[in-house]
């Protein structure tokens, strides 16, 4: 009986009935899946990098202390990496180290980890962020020009060269784009700085140089998507209320689109941070990636795990926040 | 799929690139491997020259015989990394499709996230656990590339899982190999084919990259990778030391790139769809936007008046009349339907009055909205026009909505912009419309997306959006087509119920006669892109005099028809727009014709009150009587 009189009710009137609508809302369980599955990813995450270490083909003590090391330097080595405890043990005290903040500390420089990753984060963070502003920026008012521009097959000839030129671009590696801008831009114009980590001009050349061949993917896809959403019969029904053409683009083409965009966007800054570290290298920045590629030259394991466990947990946070944004512009995914 | 991608520009320039470079990796060190070794520390870091047509690097190796003997080992890298990405991603993604229902959902969205991660990481870890060199740099980039064949591969093996031919190979008996090999294998191939030929490209850039870092081929081996770390490092004695593996890298890349991207298009040629498509040419008469036969008076009381709507689209670069020479009129209130089989120009003259025939399409005749001439308005005020006193239900609820909009904002943004009303006004009218449609709580449904609601409810959605402006003129294009049966029978009553109560003039196009009989004022027959015949919807009855009228009310089920009899059906096919006959396009059809059907076209004549018809045999003047005109006609026969 109870339950018959609770269903009259309509859902939402009350207060206290609101509250239980917004507890059992869909946006909830959806935020509750995706934080399960990032929490998941994380865990393993951690336990790969934990085991880079203990993956290495025979003893890493002789590996990272050369063959000329003596044995007790070597044990010294397996004491400091926590080789000489059992599996259990290492992993126990590997996951409180990680809740304490503590990394370990560098080989080399006898340095924290954590103070050379915060020393370091923060160009790299620079760069990788401003390529991602740049190429969103770029790619999606761009690509919905252009989608509006050869509808229906109209102008051919931009829509023939555009492809055509957006192809070239894609398919040029950073590190070639890199040389060129710099080659050019800094030491025939001299207009920016050759490398270095100082200043916005010194950022130019680097975010130019990863944010070209995703902005080339980019223009592409959602020029493709915005002929699609184009050609669907809801942009007919919007057709039909006569709306101005700023109002059809911005309120129905536009969010239709970027969810596709945001969609590759996620997997673009996973592409951008690896080019972050070829650029860092070319133009001799300061950074994760270059820090990544010296620490895995001279078998500086503790700055390996500490890199490789910040880089994926960025690569994480982007995707989860791709997945929010995503589920914010477009409620059908939130009940997927 | 083989055709069409040899067809395409890029198929061709892509699988010569792609052959190019496999010949070469192929032949190169055999041919030149004694070339690109020879060195000469004296001609080191020298600019091209006809010697050495890329220079040299710092010890005087030729960089051009360099370049083209490293191939093979950058290819070997390329394919190798591949194929690690195949034998273990296939399986990986096939496997975790097959998984039961939760645990599948927890290793797709494991794969969604592995793919994010870029394969250069990947492949740099690698080398931190392996040494730094060829192995970790393939088995690292393979493992990278990897996640995303698992992607493919699962979302294809879940596609294709539930397809009918599966389940009757199933049930034929056929083992799993064999069902995999012979029937799920060649369903996908396309899509791996596309995946492998990007894959490589992408390897090819990634092993560079390593390279470049230190952490992939290691002297004295050289691959495109290695000699462009090289020539960075001598790019400001010769640049082309770098330019010259810098574009061999591009070229591999776009090479496999362009072959992945025909294969693409030529797999999902719909997606893709922009080449033109190849038809016979073909004759025909071009007198046939002439006027209206029998000119309608013009009556200042109609919300619509159309005369000599034509609405034409290029085919073949001609233009092609596809609705020739319509003209109706519309009084207040008026409720008149459309009838003809697909193909019959219905929907586009709908689509025509409502100004919304996509381009390359072109409209002509008049088309007068409360007896204003659209053609007269102001361009600034035609939208504003045509946005208060017209609006349009399309056929399919499902789809016409937007997704990403509420129904809330959806419903208003028409009524703020044509008339200027604050938010607050526009959504109080949105809910009285709502209410009008009989959706209840109408509060509810405002803050809705279109995916929580039926499909019936989003045609009254639909429907409530067209009435925010009050319009004189409601065009319904099949609203009930894509419904359940019992809900048509709802949409249809809400239509007259709106019909009645606000006056609204509706013009109702269907396919369904029973339809338009029950609930229309008046009915237009269209064939072929005219109007064939026009009458009440009691003349339609029990009067209709076109045969085709009679055949299309011969083709409907009754009720009254014994089960036994076979439907009715009329012979033979609507006549596309390239082979139109010349006279009565319904000649051919029609068990009435005589000599004169096939060789002058008959005017929609006047026979009794408001009761127009095209046709020799029922105006009862079967025989020719102006062969001039005729001899113009019997042109578009050929």
């Amino acid at each position: 009986m109870a339950l018959t009189t609770a269903t009259l009710v309509p859902e939402g009137r009350t207060e206290a009935g609101r509250v239980a609508g917004l507890l059992s809302s869909p946006w909830l369980s959806f935020l509750r899946r995706r934080i399960i599955s990032v929490v998941v990813i994380l865990i393993l995450l951690a336990t790969v990098t934990f085991s880079l270490v203990r993956l290495i083909p025979g003893d890493p003590g002789i590996i990272i202390g050369g063959t000329s090391s003596t044995r007790a330097e070597q044990m010294a080595i397996d004491h400091r990496l926590g080789l000489d405890q059992s599996f259990l043990t290492q992993y126990g005290h590997y996951w409180s180290n990680l809740f304490h903040g503590n990394l370990g500390t560098s080989f080399v420089t006898q340095d924290p980890v954590t103070r050379i990753l915060k020393q370091n984060a923060g160009a790299s963070l620079q760069v990788a962020g401003a390529a991602l502003l740049v190429v969103l920026l770029i790619s999606i008012p761009g690509g919905i020009v252009l989608g509006a521009l050869t509808r229906d097959q109209r102008h051919r000839q931009v829509e023939n060269w555009f492809t055509a030129i957006a192809s070239v671009i894609g398919a040029l590696p950073e590190l070639l784009v890199a040389t060129l801008l710099a080659y050019f831009f800094a030491l025939q114009l001299k207009i920016f700085p050759v490398g270095g980590t100082g200043g916005l001009t010194a950022l130019v050349l680097p975010v130019v140089a990863i944010s070209l061949r995703p902005i080339a993917i980019l223009l592409r896809l959602v020029r493709v998507e915005t002929l699609s959403a184009l050609s669907t019969d809801y942009i007919r029904t919007a057709r039909s209320k006569r709306l101005p053409t700023r109002t059809l683009y911005l309120r129905h083409v536009l969010p239709n689109v970027v969810t596709a965009a945001l969609t590759i966007g996620g997997l673009l800054f996973a592409d951008l941070i690896a080019g972050t570290v070829i650029v860092e290298a070319v133009f001799a920045r300061r950074g994760l990636g270059t820090t990544l590629v010296n620490s895995v030259l001279s078998r500086d394991y503790p700055v390996i795990q500490g890199m490789v466990l910040v880089l994926g947990v960025a690569v994480v946070a982007a995707n989860a926040v791709v997945d929010f944004l995503l589920a914010s512009l477009d409620p059908r995914q939130i009940s997927r | 799929m083989i055709r069409a991608f040899f067809r395409s520009p890029s198929g061709i320039a892509g699988s010569c690139g792609v052959l190019l470079i496999l010949l070469d990796s192929i032949f190169a060190p055999i041919i030149w491997g004694k070339r690109a070794k020879a060195f000469n520390v004296l001609q080191g870091d020298k600019g091209p020259s006809g010697k050495h047509w890329l220079g040299t690097d710092r010890l005087g190796h030729d960089i051009f015989y360099q370049l083209l003997v490293a191939t093979r080992l950058t290819m070997e890298m390329a394919l190798g990394a591949t194929a690690i990405a195949i034998l273990v991603g296939i399986p990986l993604g096939a496997g975790a499709a097959l998984l039961p229902q939760r645990l599948r959902m927890i290793a797709l969205r494991g794969l969604d996230t592995l793919i994010a991660f870029p394969s250069l990481l990947i492949a740099i870890a690698f080398a931190a656990v392996l040494n730094p060199g060829k192995t970790s740099a393939v088995v690292g980039v393979g493992v990278g590339l990897s996640f995303s064949f698992g992607r493919v591969a699962s979302s294809l093996t879940l596609a294709i899982r539930d397809r009918e031919f599966i389940s009757a190979a199933r049930v034929v008996g056929v083992g799993r190999m064999r069902l995999l090999v012979r029937h799920v294998l060649p369903n996908i191939a396309d899509s791996l084919a596309i995946a492998t030929t990007v894959s490589i490209a992408a390897s090819v850039v990634t092993m560079a990259g390593l390279s470049f870092l230190g952490l992939g081929v290691q002297l004295p081996s050289i691959d495109w990778g290695r000699m462009l770390t090289t020539g960075v490092g001598s790019f400001y004695l010769t640049p082309f030391a770098a330019i010259g593996p810098g574009v061999a890298i591009a070229l591999a890349a776009l090479a496999f790139g362009f072959v992945g991207e025909a294969l693409a298009r030529a797999s999902n040629p719909v997606l893709w769809a922009n080449a033109g498509g190849g038809t016979s040419p073909r004759s025909t008469c071009d007198a046939d936007t002439e006027r209206a036969d029998d000119p309608h008076e013009s009556d200042a009381a109609n919300v619509l008046e159309v005369n000599d709507l034509t609405v034409s689209f290029p085919i073949d670069k001609r233009r092609e009349p596809i609705v020739r020479g319509v003209a109706l009129d519309l009084a207040p209130g008026e409720m008149i339907g459309i009838v003809g089989e697909s193909g019959s120009g219905k929907s586009l003259t709908a689509m025509a009055i409502a100004q919304l025939i996509p381009h390359p399409g072109q409209v002509g005749g008049r088309i007068a909205l409360n007896g204003k001439d659209l053609q007269r308005v102001p361009l600034k005020d035609v939208d504003r026009t045509l946005g208060t006193s017209l609006a349009v239900v399309f056929q399919d609820p499902m789809s016409s909505l937007n997704p990403a909009m509420k129904i809330r904002n959806q419903l208003i943004e028409g009524a703020r912009h044509h008339r200027g009303l604050s938010k607050a006004e526009a959504v109080l009218a949105a809910r009285r419309r709502l209410r009008e449609v009989n959706l209840p709580t109408p509060e509810r449904q405002l803050e809705r997306y279109p995916h929580e609601l039926s499909g019936g409810q989003r045609q009254r959605v639909l429907i409530a959006m067209g009435l925010m402006n009050e319009p004189s003129v409601l065009i319904a294009d099949e609203p009930t087509t894509a419904l359940d049966v019992t809900v048509q029978a709802q949409i249809m009553d809400l239509l007259a119920g709106i019909n009645a109560e606000h006056g609204t003039a509706v013009i109702l196009i269907s396919h369904n006669l029973a339809l338009i009989a029950q609930n229309c004022d008046r009915v237009l027959v269209m064939y072929a892109g005219r109007v064939v015949e026009e009458m009440t919807a009691e003349q339609l009855k029990t009067q209709a005099l076109h045969p085709y009228t009679q055949a299309l009310l011969g083709a409907v089920p009754d009720m009254s028809q014994p089960r036994a009899e076979p439907l009715v059906s009329i012979p033979g096919q609507m006549p596309d727009v390239h082979s139109v006959p010349a006279g009565c396009a319904f000649h051919t059809r029609c068990a009435l014709a005589v000599e004169r059907c096939s060789i002058e076209r008959p005017p929609l004549l006047l026979q009794t009150d408001r009761h127009r018809v095209a046709c020799w045999v029922a105006t009862g003047e079967p025989s020719a009587e102006l062969p001039a005109h005729a001899s113009v006609a019997a042109g578009e026969a050929s």
